[in-house]
């Protein structure tokens, strides 16, 4: 590769985007709801607050080290072995995060579509699918983000727009909700939802320009929250606090309920279902991509493809661990919370540390293109 | 010297996969006739068509030709060689001196065709003579010359068959390179122009021709495409199509990454879009690279019509594309899988239609669709006047018949035939394989995984064409770089106008084709608007 600094920024926003949206939006609403009640798009808003100061940090960083890769200005920040600790922990995490992203999404198949199927089955070809596609560079890893996007934001479009038909004003009243307590812990929850943005980290150094990244994590984070922020309204709007509380899948439950003009589909959950494949696919070859590439950085190695199938089992076995989806969510929700220590307050423990530290990694990089410009 | 090319003949025969001609690389011409005919004979033998005609030049000094009769034109050589040759014209009397000056007399001033070349190499004479030229050997001259009459017969320049337009020009390429280069150096009469010509292939020693725009094309992508070429070591080359599998980026995909057409109008837009085009002789297929999939659904009559028709032709087009892909496995994995998304009168009535049917959907599509596949096969093969019958017989009667017999059921035959519609849609005809030939394993995973593994099938076809490049340029730009300007022309055909630069994944050294500022002065004028039309003018 000659010219490796190709991904512009909306190719950057689109990765983040695809990232960002996944098998989270299905049981989304019901995790807004138990938090705030009517005050779940508030609550999601206020999540997608949490998780754009992650991306920010994230940005923050990358520009201040613009040509190196994560795993390397950590280094340079807090020394070698505290950094490889670092980069283990978010290996592991997001190597979890993957394998729980590949069950959550089988539950969902097996549940709704594919009553007959094993659950292995349906894990173990959403991560294969996954673990193939890593095997190419990062400009293809960006055109794949991009070409997925517009399937993303459709199918989800569509179906809240759709049941606003249905929609009640009264059952989003009051917008702050009816009980503040313990609305924290959700707000978390939702920001968790935003981990995967911690990609960002891998796109950087493969940005055009990097200082833009600041307006692609901006772009992103309004589209991806936003979208989030409709489609809590939509289902809460449409069933009401209460109900929600009673559904495992209200975005599912959405689609089912809604219904084309002129019935030219019958039922649109099972269509849904299908396009969400695209969305979940990208989620999960976005996590195991960083995976695998922050393993290949951890090692000093050029060449990540050789990971790709090594981290199979591990995932696999992982993904397969939870008895059923009640422990699963439980996982998810513990998964979640201890991982924004790792995606954002690590970011942040770092960020901190070089500002202290005056490590810069763009210096010479200024000095050089000031003159020529 | 004749037992010396005889031997070494018989030494490298087992080495080199060209070994008559390699032998004779070196050996230098003697200059006299007989040792000449002799060593000619020892390499090309007795062939019945191989002429040696002896004669007397200007009726004194021994000289010989070579030809074949068959790949020579005789009027040529008798008319325009051996009569000037026979007789000296009387201003030319008297100044023939020594033999070395007769060279220059004969090649000066007698010869009076263009094509006439001086070798003094064994191997360039054979050479000569294999293309079907005549070549000249005069006792006491070392060099011969070799004129060039070959003449081979050609068929006549036709409507292109695979590549028909209602509106456009009607001409196709034929075998012959010189004629296929005149055609598109008539529609381009610019010094920018540039035809570079390579021999590939040991036997067949195959002109090729790599033509481009100078100052237009990107040079590096021309370098790259000689070199690929010139790193060909194949025996013959029979067809573009050889050529295309060696240049390629990746071999092991069903996605063609080289166009080809033949159709000239379509290779000149493509040398200005900054595109190399390769040519070979005796193809009448121009090989057109780099490729990107958009390519494939675009016709030449998309530019020639009005753009507001032809966009949404080139919709249908791209509906038709899309459908001979997805169109059976989606049917599958509805109706095995997820029958509650079709509206419930229709599903009764493809229920109602099954009813009979004893296998399970996927089997049933999978045994029509291979049959159409044979039909297909069968109808291309059979002599064209039994094919158009044989085929409604095929479509008509055998689809009828299998409905009638409970083999398959009537829903099954209008999605199959509709699929197989649609695939005859897509203009190029290895674009369409390559979809027909996906549609196989997407039927089959839909089959047992429904829905979602439709789905699951096309991210896989989807992120293998992301990753797919040809010559560099990403295959499916300029929708997935994210070229803005590029998709003017992706899904719709803009006006030419709105168009004005050259593809940006190409880049080309001049961006600009169509400067659409026109100035005040230049806008159209009402001159004959009935309310400004002055009635005093009429009949001026």
């Amino acid at each position: 590769m000659e010219n490796t600094r190709q991904i512009t920024t909306i190719q950057a926003a689109a990765i983040l985007v695809s990232t960002i949206i996944g098998v989270g939006v299905l049981p989304l609403p019901l995790f807004a709801v138990r938090a705030g009640d009517a005050g779940a798009p508030l609550v999601t808003f206020l999540g997608m607050l949490v998780g754009f100061i992650g991306l920010m940090l994230i940005s923050l960083l990358g520009m201040r080290f613009p040509k190196q890769s994560f795993v390397q200005y950590s280094e340079a920040i807090i020394g070698k072995w505290l950094a490889a600790i670092g980069t283990l922990l978010l290996i592991a995490f997001f190597a979890i995060l993957t394998s729980l992203a590949a069950r959550e999404f089988g539950e969902v198949v097996v549940t709704s579509v594919l009553k007959n199927t094993p659950l292995e089955v349906t894990v173990i070809v959403m991560l294969l699918l996954a673990a193939v596609s890593t095997r190419n560079n990062l400009v293809t890893f960006s055109y794949i983000h991009l070409f997925y996007f517009p399937f993303l934001l459709g199918p989800a479009l569509l179906i809240v727009a759709l049941s606003l038909k249905n929609a009640d004003v009264i059952n989003l009243q009051p917008v702050w909700g009816n009980d503040q307590t313990h609305m924290l812990p959700g707000i978390l929850t939702i920001a968790a939802l935003f981990q995967g943005s911690f990609v960002m980290t891998i796109v950087i150094p493969g940005m055009c320009d990097p200082k833009k990244s600041m307006k692609a994590s901006f772009i992103a984070m309004l589209i991806a929250g936003g979208m989030y922020v409709a489609i809590v309204i939509a289902a809460v709007g449409v069933f009401g606090s209460e109900e929600i509380k009673n559904l495992l899948w209200p975005t599912l439950e959405l689609a089912k309920a809604t219904s084309l003009p002129a019935n030219i589909l019958e039922r649109l959950d099972a269509a849904f279902l299908a396009v969400w494949v695209t969305a979940v696919f990208t989620t999960l070859f976005s996590s195991y991509y960083l995976t695998i590439r922050f393993i290949s950085n951890l090692f000093r190695l050029k060449d990540h493809n050789m990971f790709s199938f090594f981290l199979l089992p591990f995932v696999f076995i992982m993904a397969v661990i939870p008895q059923n989806i009640l422990q699963m969510y439980e996982i998810i929700a513990d998964v979640g919370r201890i991982g924004l220590f790792i995606t954002v307050g690590y970011p942040a423990f770092l960020f901190i540390i070089s500002l202290i530290r005056g490590k810069r990694g763009d210096r010479d990089g200024t000095q050089q293109t000031n003159p020529a410009s | 010297m004749r037992n010396g090319s005889g031997k070494s003949k018989s030494r490298v025969v087992t080495k080199a996969s060209s070994p008559v001609l390699d032998a004779a690389l070196d050996i230098p011409l003697t200059g006299t006739v007989e040792d000449t005919i002799s060593t000619v004979l020892s390499i090309l033998k007795e062939d019945g068509d191989f002429i040696v005609r002896r004669f007397h030049l200007f009726g004194q000094y021994n000289a010989v030709l070579f030809f074949y009769s068959t790949t020579a034109d005789l009027a040529t050589v008798n008319n325009h060689i051996l009569k000037p040759l026979m007789h000296l014209p009387a201003h030319l009397e008297g100044r023939i001196n020594e033999l070395q000056q007769l060279r220059d007399i004969v090649f000066d001033d007698v010869l009076y065709h263009c094509g006439v070349k001086q070798e003094n190499k064994l191997s360039e004479l054979i050479a000569c003579i294999l293309r079907g030229d005549t070549a000249m050997v005069i006792d006491g001259v070392e060099e011969s010359f070799s004129i060039s009459t070959s003449n081979v017969e050609k068929r006549a320049i036709d409507q292109p068959a695979t590549e028909q337009v209602i509106r456009g020009p009607r001409e196709g390429f034929i075998e012959l390179l010189e004629k296929n280069i005149a055609l598109i150096r008539y529609r381009l009469p610019t010094p920018e122009l540039r035809i570079h010509s390579m021999e590939i292939g040991r036997r067949s020693r195959s002109k090729v021709s790599v033509c481009y725009m100078d100052g237009v094309t990107n040079a590096e992508l021309v370098n790259e495409v000689k070199r690929r070429l010139s790193q060909i070591d194949i025996d013959a080359v029979l067809d573009s199509g050889y050529l295309e599998q060696f240049i390629e980026d990746n071999h092991m995909t069903p996605f063609p990454q080289v166009q080809y057409t033949e159709r000239p109008d379509k290779v000149v837009a493509n040398l200005l879009e900054g595109r190399v085009a390769i040519l070979v002789n005796g193809s009448p297929l121009a090989l057109i690279v780099p490729t990107v999939f958009s390519q494939f659904y675009q016709t030449v009559e998309d530019y020639t019509e009005r753009f507001l028709l032809m966009s949404a032709i080139r919709l249908a087009r791209l509906v038709a594309l899309v459908f001979s892909l997805v169109f059976p496995a989606l049917y599958v994995s509805i109706i095995s899988f997820n029958p509650e998304l079709i509206p419930t009168e229709f599903a009764v009535a493809v229920a109602g239609g099954r009813a009979g049917v004893p296998f399970p959907a996927v089997v049933e599509v999978l045994i029509i669709e291979i049959s159409m596949e044979v039909l297909r096969e069968a109808t291309i093969r059979l002599p064209q006047q039994v094919g158009g019958a044989l085929s409604i017989v095929g479509v008509l009667v055998v689809g009828q018949a299998a409905v009638a017999a409970g083999f398959a059921s009537p829903i099954t035959v209008v999605i199959i035939a509709l699929t197989t519609i649609g695939s005859f849609a897509t203009p190029a005809y290895n674009a369409a394989l390559a979809l027909r030939l996906l549609r196989f394993p997407l039927i089959i995973i839909a089959g047992i995984f429904g829905l979602y593994g439709v789905v699951i099938g096309l991210i896989l076809i989807v992120n293998h064409l992301l990753s797919l490049k040809s010559f560099g340029v990403p295959y499916l730009s300029p929708l997935v770089p994210g070229g803005f300007r590029g998709m003017k022309d992706l899904i719709i055909r803009s006006p030419l106008g709105l168009m004005k630069e050259r593809p940006a994944s190409l880049h080309t050294q001049d961006k600009v084709r169509v400067d659409a500022d026109t100035s005040a002065e230049e806008q159209p004028k009402n001159v004959l608007d009935p309310s400004e039309f002055d009635p005093a003018k009429e009949g001026q």
